[in-house]
């Protein structure tokens, strides 16, 4: 009897924590589910339908679409998207190993700094951020064109041949990339590097007697955790970036953002985008997948926070 | 003494990242006070091309449209936001994996792929039923959308760093889980509820890609004027708009240390 | 509780303003950058008690893109240009014109009224007509050549940078026509080799980018690039505009030939005042509103009643080219089915290798 009206209570309480569950957690799980599940499933549904005779998606449904992306066409095999696809992936790993190479000091160095100057040095490095991409991008377009200092620098180097600028280029959509991205890799490595046991770092340098094994046997460990969250946001927008190559590229730096947006934005190809959007998100979640192998395996069992 | 230089080398560097992170926005400045038409010649100040703004009914319009924007969609997502991270807070022990999935998308989503999906399925319900047309309310549906997860993971982080005692107080304190929503925990998650409006507007602020691919004739944002303004040809006009955008961030910045310094003391 | 008080009426005001802004009387004009006379737009609102909400478009896929997702019911005018007119009405996004709200239509010149692009211009009527040709920097380029090899021989052009059109089947026109095949040449051999040569011309070193017609002007002035394309009057404008930046920038229309179009007004299928947009088409083709606008863009304008007031700028080159020049002009050949399809993927393959 007793144990029949605690089961009551208890059952009741669950209900109630359910409804609460249900009022908390509903309304942004609803308006997430409406709002981008349904519209990202809607984008894959458009990869398998038919491109109409100016673009538009129509029935049957087919894979033409993935085989356009492959670069199957009216006119037999082009390597034109797979050009596109490896200078993404080029891209990519380029800006990224660069962000890291200047964002490890940067956040090594404000840890180092006296503590009421840390909260102000990554405000400086966060703030460019706060402006537009556009409006960033731009900044470097103005520095780079033909004619500026930093062009005329370059052509008397011999790095370009005369009368061209530093953009547009390959190089700029580089330059602009690592530029766009730094803060997202500073401050997961700042928190990192902060979070740092200085007792291990004391031991090892007791036991290995170099500064490089000392760095990469008790430090570089440590600061794994933060790294691989910086890659995870450092690499999946850039790979998707649309906005810096479309400004900075100049027509020879196309990656998969701008082929995907060209289908729309240009009119002439919405299955075809929809299929290298799809494409970009396989990209994506193999990226965290493996981000989050590695981050367990190497970092001692700690789990990336992304 | 190797430690010293080490130190040294890296506060070089650290000067040369400043440099590197301003330089643009500098430039950008620099030349809105140009006389001459020209990236790559300063022939003297001027105010011409801020006076030329004044003028230009699109600019102002599209300034208010980014102002609606950001506070709109920053004020919904904070109040949905807030919602998911109290219950992933309070029900932390259950197993939630579809909701951090779900959470976590918008974050992880390219933004391409983030602005056309929104795209396509805006045209096709607008199709079906007439509602949703391309405009400002289809932008703050979508800038809701990739801000509630910022506000949803700030809220949560607030609420597992309190005291799980403290509930237990106001559980004892106030009758109604109104009461004790109003008077013990808006209170006390009110620093994370500022740095999640915050942090709204600003994504909300920064977004180029997604705004453009849902906006509608009028709804044009500064960003969207600013692009256009670009692809049309490289005008000063656009120095003068771009440096008043990073005036207001600068602002902005100064405020938010000034903030920062009064916490800490 | 203040805070959030004061949050909520803010919140409450600026959806009441952005509702408001909604429901007014507007007409919603979709337009080329550069190619309206502000003055006109202030008459007709004056003239009909309308506010006109104007937007910008830099090329016809663009603006095609836009018309598909949404803008079809969001516009009240657009004004494509010839070769995109049978697809906007084949894919059902313009309306039929109803020639009785149009009584100005009689002002339109003769060779206006059964277009190739639009028989017995049933949905459209000509705004504008203009030629797309060779920009360049007279002073890097004293002894140019009157032909596409100052773009697609390295030869001739050894060293400058130099930028190709935004628009695809411009490129691939004129790489047709450089080539001796003609600039509206569809054939998929002629096509093929086009762009070889454009896949060849962009990997060069001093390719500067794909830059629409209007912007490509203001990189010529800045410097950006040496040689591109551009349109006879928006060269003309800016060249009014800003003389000292234009001083040494000169206008060709190469021998090899090249495009001329005509851009029309439409209205679009679910424009949602259909009814003022009548209005405007009429306004535009009256002959004094007729004038003002090429007087304004420097474009040719297809309005006979328009000819005694218009400026003598625009009764000679490059407004008016000459008749030899006339003989080599084309327009650009209207695609759809698999040919679109086949000039897409050699496009593609051209902007992404």
């Amino acid at each position: 009897m007793v144990e029949s009206s605690r089961t009551a209570s208890r059952s009741r309480a669950v209900i109630g924590e359910s409804q609460h569950l249900l009022f908390s957690v509903a309304p942004g799980a609803l308006w997430i589910f409406v709002f981008l599940v349904l519209p990202s499933l809607y984008l894959m549904a458009v990869a398998f339908m038919t491109n109409g005779p100016y673009g538009l998606p129509q029935m049957p449904l087919t894979l033409d679409s993935f085989e356009q992306l492959a670069g199957f066409g009216f006119l037999g095999w082009s390597p034109g998207n797979l050009y596109t696809l490896l200078r993404s992936l080029w891209q990519t790993l380029i800006a990224t190993v660069l962000v890291v190479m200047v964002a490890y000091p940067i956040a090594y160095y404000i840890t180092t700094c006296r503590v009421k100057w840390r909260a102000i040095m990554l405000l400086l490095v966060v703030v460019p951020s706060w402006t537009n991409q556009v409006i960033r991008t731009f900044g470097w377009m103005n520095l780079l064109a033909p004619g500026t200092p930093l062009s005329d620098l370059a052509q008397w180097l011999g790095v370009i041949p005369p009368n061209m600028g530093l953009y547009p280029s390959n190089f700029a959509v580089t330059l602009g990339l690592v530029y766009n991205f730094l803060p997202f890799m500073v401050l997961p490595l700042y928190a990192a590097f902060e979070k740092l046991d200085t007792a291990q770092v004391q031991a090892a340098q007791d036991l290995y007697a170099s500064p490089m094994r000392t760095f990469w046997h008790a430090v570089f460990p440590q600061t794994l955790p933060g790294l691989l969250a910086g890659t995870v946001l450092v690499a999946i927008p850039a790979f998707g970036m649309y906005v810096i190559p479309e400004l900075l590229g100049g027509g020879k730096g196309m990656m998969l953002g701008n082929l995907v947006a060209n289908q729309f934005a240009g009119g002439s190809n919405w299955p075809l985008g929809a299929a290298g959007a799809i494409l970009m998100l396989i990209a994506t979640f193999i990226g965290l997948f493996a981000m989050r192998r590695i981050g367990k395996r190497l970092g001692g069992g700690e789990e990336v926070v992304i | 003494m190797k430690k010293r230089t080490l130190q040294r080398g890296l506060s070089g560097f650290w000067w040369l990242t400043l440099v590197f992170l301003y330089l643009p926005l500098a430039v950008v400045v620099f030349f809105s006070f140009n006389a001459a038409n020209s990236a790559a010649r300063f022939t003297g100040f001027s105010l011409r091309w801020y006076e030329r703004l004044l003028g230009n009914e699109q600019i102002i319009s599209a300034f208010w449209n980014s102002m609606v924007l950001a506070i709109v969609s920053s004020v919904l997502a904070l109040v949905i936001g807030c919602l998911i991270g109290y219950g992933m807070y309070r029900h932390r022990h259950r197993k939630l994996g579809w909701l951090i999935v779900l959470i976590y998308l918008p974050i992880v989503l390219p933004d391409i792929v983030f602005g056309i999906s929104e795209m396509a399925f805006f045209v096709s319900i607008h199709r079906y039923t007439g509602l949703l047309q391309p405009g400002l309310l289809t932008m703050i549906i979508s800038h809701v959308t990739f801000q509630i997860p910022f506000v949803a993971l700030i809220v949560y982080s607030r609420l597992v760093g309190l005291d799980p005692t403290l509930f237990e107080a106001a559980k004892d304190l106030y009758a109604t889980p109104f009461k004790r929503a109003w008077h013990f925990l808006l209170p006390t998650i009110k620093p994370a509820l500022i740095s999640a409006f915050f942090l709204s507007f600003t994504l909300s602020i920064d977004d180029f890609v997604i705004s453009f691919f849902t906006s509608g004739p009028e709804s044009a944002t500064l960003p969207i004027y600013i692009w256009g303004a670009i692809k049309k040809g490289v005008t000063p006009e656009i120095n003068a708009i771009a440096a008043l955008m990073i005036g207001a961030v600068a602002i902005a910045a100064l405020m938010s240390l000034l903030f920062n310094r009064q916490g800490q003391r | 509780m203040k805070t959030m008080t004061t949050i909520a009426t803010a919140l409450g005001s600026l959806l009441l303003v952005a509702s408001v802004q909604a429901q007014e009387n507007k007409l919603y004009l979709f337009n080329w950058t550069q190619y309206m006379d502000p003055e006109i737009i202030t008459a007709f609102e004056e003239k009909y008690d309308v506010e006109v909400v104007q937007n910008y478009y830099n090329s016809l896929p663009e603006m095609f893109a836009k018309l598909n997702t949404g803008g079809v019911s969001q516009y009240d005018i657009i004004v494509p240009s010839n070769y995109y007119v049978p697809r906007l009405i084949e894919t059902g996004l313009v309306q039929k014109l109803d020639k009785s709200k149009i009584p100005n239509l009689d002002n339109v010149m003769e060779q206006f009224d059964d277009p190739s692009y639009d028989e017995g211009a049933v949905y459209s009527a000509p705004y504008q007509w203009g030629v797309s040709g060779l920009v360049y920097n007279a002073a890097t380029f004293p002894d140019a050549p009157k032909s596409w090899s100052l773009m697609f021989d390295p030869d001739v052009n050894p060293s400058h940078p130099f930028a190709l059109m935004g628009d695809g089947q411009v490129n691939m026109g004129v790489a047709c026509a450089y080539l001796g095949h003609g600039y509206d040449c569809t054939g998929v051999d002629a096509w093929k080799e086009s762009a070889k040569l454009l896949l060849e011309t962009k990997n060069r070193e001093r390719f500067s980018g794909f830059v629409d017609g209007t912007p490509s002007l203001q990189q010529l002035a800045r410097g950006v690039s040496h040689v591109a394309m551009t349109y006879n009057g928006d060269y003309l404008f800016y060249k009014d505009e800003n003389p000292e930046s234009f001083e040494n920038i000169k206008f060709m229309i190469p021998d090899e030939g090249t495009e001329k179009w005509v851009d029309v007004m439409m209205i679009p299928s679910k424009a949602p005042n259909a009814e003022m947009a009548h209005n405007f088409i009429n306004f535009i083709l009256d002959a004094e509103v007729g004038a003002q606008l090429s007087n304004y863009n420097y474009y040719a304008s297809p309005n006979e009643a328009a000819k005694p007031h218009l400026d003598e700028v625009l009764t000679k080159p490059p407004v008016q080219p000459s008749e030899d020049d006339m003989e080599r002009l084309k327009f650009t050949p209207s695609l759809k089915g698999q040919q679109l399809q086949t000039f897409t993927q050699l496009w593609n393959e051209v902007q992404s290798r």
